[in-house]
């Protein structure tokens, strides 16, 4: 992590025994109190520092030392070099007992910005946070001396109201408003001098400057902003950037009429009345409150910040400080309309108007969510018809910008607060998620938090078909998206169509094909569609498959398996019957076309399969209604190497719920229909005279069908004589030397354990259905019964075939 | 909250995460700040803050610099100080190089935070008055 010698150092800092951390200190201190504090105090200070910092748990310093430290700091003579060193260390200290600092004696500004930061560290349990907070008001309050400057305090309270809000009295907050105004509004627009150099031949006068720039070099025509430019910059204009900095937070704390404060004047009740009978009387601002005044002059500010904003910098790096503003323009805009309505058709008309700036312009994209905000909150207030800004900020930006993250993260910031929205089948917003997956699949590790949490929102019986082949897709979308941006970056000689007779190659070619182009399209749409047709998508799945290794595919990959088991998390408390069996149909029916990325078909087969068996126990119906599927998947040996786990998992499932007790439609002769299949599959896997080639097959998957065989058997006796031969035979299975070639010894000794088990229990026909159809679990206890099949296996085989010297308990 | 972000500087470097599909090797070049890869993501309240945070990130070669914003911050702000403060830090405390320059000498680090993030507040500084912070530092 470090380099070497750092690493070094911050051994030996922390090694430190306290012995040799007071000798150190107290020889810090005879320097400290020695009459020049030069380089050997500063390297010694320095060392103190890392000292104290690098360890997790907090070092002792002397009480007296400590004191001095604070004495050297407040004291006139010190170097800053050395005022800063004092500050961090006793910062780092905090909080502190030995702390005598006050900030109550102190003019200078800059000192009493480091003094503060100290205070503010000590978390506040002497009221530190109050006594800064009311400091820096009362020093704002009066005028500074000469050569001391606000700026350095105005972020102390900045941080003091983010704090502790309450800090500051009502009227306290309207002197502040009261200079903010002024600041904001009426900093000078000529620009500052250089600071006179001195020295022997430096001349007194200096050249009359001119007036502040915009950006764009054009002469400043209104007041000055942080947008306006100038060489050298006065006091007030230092002030101008720094009230705007904190207007935002200034705003949400004392913002809104009336604070509530233990230490507002009791005179608050009628001031409230009178500013409230002002603000809807068209006035001079000279006349308006404090706070209304402030709302007032900010307002201006926003309005100019964002006619700013559209100018076209000199330098470079402006044009992301102009955005940066723009957004805090909307974004302190709409606080205010939400403050004081009055202000709310003003700013529609012209937000309405910057959205027509500035939507073409992927550049300004960011600035869209606040512009998008604004209008959800107040355009009912305004009667604007703002459909069609929700329109093109949900179809186009996420179709174009998926790959910008930082706009990917705001927006879906964006849909995480507005999350109701997305419930209303009909709006735009809900119609729109597949484009928000565009984000997740192009901006996978800092998105799937956030989709974790947004997710739900857009899940409901209307969606969850849609969303459940999104999410199985969703590697292939990051593909497509690759291809798509590839695509779009070559020349347009090469993006013909290409012949609709000659297959594709490569992805590249396959977005130009005919026969792909529609398959691309849907899997790149931007609007939520009832068609439901997967499988026309294997094709571009498997061509897609060239770009399973892309580091972007296997991030996107490794999200999927999390939202699929949120997914059907969520699903389970609303499926109904139906939903449940499409879910199933669609779960086997997927499991054949799926992403072909190795790692991600196994983590997804292993959701899927648990997730199958949760669907089960919700519909345990399930498995009669679908019979057919269910049927058709598991006669189909290939599953079994294939899909393992969801094989076994329907095998399973099979032998739990095809029962009369889950499903009176359940008759004999469809349990026959499974026993027969099943019985066909565990025949080929188990045969005695297998090929060298054939492969061997899953352990599991043989105990799972000779279990299920076993329960369909114990539920319709005459099937027993079948099972019980079959099972008889697995002995010969077990030792035939093909057999043993393929399988583990411990696999071979685990299935034929199961079989002689099995076996027994067969042999007692009544106690075996007892075991094998168990009545639906609705007690925990008989879950944990059902649970325990293997155990209540043993017990019986036990019982029937009792071990010399065991006695039954 | 500048305690907070200077210690992010130094814990979460680890929890920055540089996901991107290539990492260029080439540490002697000038630094692309403009392209340097970067990011946001969110931590739930309890890991590590109390509440919930955004954390801005940037990853210059073998550094990540990380800037904890509360969810309601101006993200594009936060973004545009981190690339502002990485050069000045990178530069003034030689982070590329071998010195442990990061570690004693906290004054300088101390400097520069409260010119540019001056008790922990973001700052909307056009070009001109960031050269006139540099002059001052």
């Amino acid at each position: 992590m470090f380099t070497a010698a750092a690493e070094s150092f911050l051994k030996q800092a922390r090694e430190i025994q306290e012995e040799e951390l007071r000798r150190f200190a107290s020889r810090v201190a005879s320097l400290l109190q020695g009459p020049e504090l030069g380089p050997e105090a500063v390297d010694c200070l320095q060392r103190l520092h890392l000292t104290v910092a690098a360890t997790k748990y907090p070092r002792r310093l002397d009480g007296k030392f400590v004191e001095l430290l604070q004495t050297v700091l407040c004291s006139s003579k010190c170097p800053e070099q050395v005022q800063v060193l004092c500050a961090a260390i006793l910062r780092e200290m905090s909080p502190c007992n030995d702390l005598i600092l006050s900030c109550d004696q102190i003019q200078d500004t800059k000192l009493l910005s480091l003094v503060s930061s100290i205070l503010l560290a000590q978390g506040d349990k002497k009221g530190e946070v109050a006594a800064v907070g009311q400091r820096i008001v009362k020093v704002l309050e009066r005028r500074l001396p000469e050569g001391q400057s606000a700026r350095y305090i105005l972020p102390v309270l900045s941080n003091v109201i983010s704090l502790s809000p309450e800090s500051l009295t009502e009227e306290q907050v309207n002197v502040v408003s009261k200079k903010m105004a002024d600041w904001l509004r009426y900093a000078s627009t000529q620009q500052g001098v250089a600071q006179p150099s001195g020295g022997f031949f430096s001349s007194p006068r200096t050249k009359q400057p001119g007036p502040v720039t915009e950006v764009d070099g054009a002469i400043a025509t209104d007041f000055f902003t942080v947008l306006s430019v100038g060489q050298y910059h006065t006091q007030d204009q230092w002030l101008n950037v720094q009230a705007f900095s904190m207007l935002r937070s200034w705003l949400l704390c004392y913002g809104d009429k009336g604070l509530k404060t233990p230490k507002s004047d009791d005179r608050s009740g009628m001031d409230k009345s009178v500013m409230s009978t002002v603000s809807t009387l068209p006035t001079s601002s000279r006349l308006l409150p404090p706070k209304e005044r402030l709302r007032e002059k900010a307002f201006e500010y926003c309005q100019r910040l964002v006619e700013q904003s559209h100018r076209r910098p000199l330098k470079k790096d402006d044009a992301d400080l102009q955005k940066a503003c723009l957004i805090e323009a909307v974004t302190i805009m709409d606080i205010i309309c939400k403050q004081d309505s009055s202000y709310v058709h003003r700013a529609a008309s012209f937000l309405k108007v910057l959205h027509g700036r500035i939507c073409g312009d992927a550049t300004y994209a960011r600035a869209l969510l606040p512009i998008a905000q604004f209008f959800l909150n107040h355009s009912k207030v305004a009667a604007v018809d703002s459909d069609a800004i929700y329109r093109h900020l949900l179809t186009d930006i996420p179709a174009q910008l998926f790959h910008n993250a930082s706009l990917a993260f705001e927006f879906v910031q964006f849909c995480k607060a507005n999350s109701q929205l997305f419930t209303e089948t009909s709006s735009v917003f809900r119609q729109s998620f597949p484009n928000l997956f565009k984000f997740l699949a192009w901006n996978s590790p800092p998105l799937i938090s956030e989709f974790v949490d947004f997710l739900p929102s857009l899940l409901d019986a209307g969606t969850a078909i849609e969303i459940f082949h999104l999410l199985l897709d969703l590697p292939c979308l990051t593909a497509a998206l690759d291809v798509q941006l590839r695509s779009a970056a070559l020349p347009t000689s090469e993006k013909a169509a290409s012949d609709p007779a000659v297959p594709p190659s490569t992805c590249l070619e396959a977005f130009r094909h005919p026969l792909y182009r529609s398959m691309f399209q849907h899997l790149l749409r931007a609007k939520s569609t009832s068609e439901d047709a997967p499988e026309r998508l294997i094709p571009l799945r498997q061509l897609l498959g060239s770009l399973a290794s892309s580091p972007r595919v296997v991030q996107c990959a490794e999200t999927v398996p999390v939202l699929l088991e949120l997914f059907f998390k969520v699903v389970a408390e609303f499926a109904d019957g139906p939903l449940i069996n499409q879910l199933v149909v669609l779960l086997l029916q997927r499991s054949d076309q799926l992403c072909e990325i190795p790692a991600f078909k196994d983590d997804v087969y292993r959701v899927l399969s648990s997730q199958l068996v949760v669907l089960c126990k919700l519909h345990p119906a399930l498995i009669v209604e679908l019979s057919t599927e269910i049927l058709e998947f598991s006669g189909a040996v290939s599953n079994i190497q294939n899909k393992e786990a969801i094989f076994t998992h329907v095998v399973w499932a099979v032998g739990e719920y095809l029962s009369v007790c889950y499903d009176r439609r359940c008759t004999v002769e469809q349990v026959l229909r499974f026993f027969e299949a099943l019985e066909a599959v565990l025949f080929e896997v188990t045969q005695l005279r297998p090929l060298p080639t054939t492969p061997g097959y899953p352990p599991r998957a043989i105990s799972v069908l000779m279990a299920t065989l076993t329960k369909l058997a114990a539920r319709s006796q005459d099937l027993i004589p079948r099972v019980s031969m079959f099972l008889s035979k697995m002995r010969t299975f077990v030792q035939s030397p093909a057999v043993t070639s393929v399988y583990q010894e411990e696999d071979l000794e685990e299935i034929l354990i199961r079989a002689t088990e099995l076996l027994n229990l067969l042999k007692m026909p009544s106690v075996a259905q007892v075991v094998f159809t168990p009545p639906v679990a609705s007690t925990r206890f008989q879950r944990e019964v059902n649970n325990s099949l293997p155990c209540a296996l043993r017990m019986v085989t036990r019982l029937l075939e009792p071990t010399p010297g065991f006695m039954p308990g | 909250s500048r305690q907070v972000a200077s210690q992010c500087r130094l814990l979460q470097s680890s929890s920055a995460r540089p996901l991107s599909p290539q990492l260029p090797q080439l540490p002697d070049d000038p630094i692309p700040l403009q392209d340097a890869p970067g990011g946001l993501f969110q931590l739930p309240p309890g890991d590590p803050f109390p509440e919930r945070v955004t954390v801005a990130w940037l990853s210059v070669v073998a550094i990540a610099l990380a800037l904890v914003c509360d969810p309601q911050e101006n993200l594009s702000l936060a973004e545009i100080t981190l690339r502002r403060l990485a050069p000045r830090l990178l530069h003034s405390l030689h982070l590329l190089g071998p010195g442990a320059d990061v570690l004693l000498r906290p004054e300088v680090a101390d400097g520069l935070l409260d010119r540019l993030l001056p008790h922990g507040e973001m700052l909307f500084l056009n070009q001109h008055f960031l050269q006139a912070v540099d002059r001052e530092l």
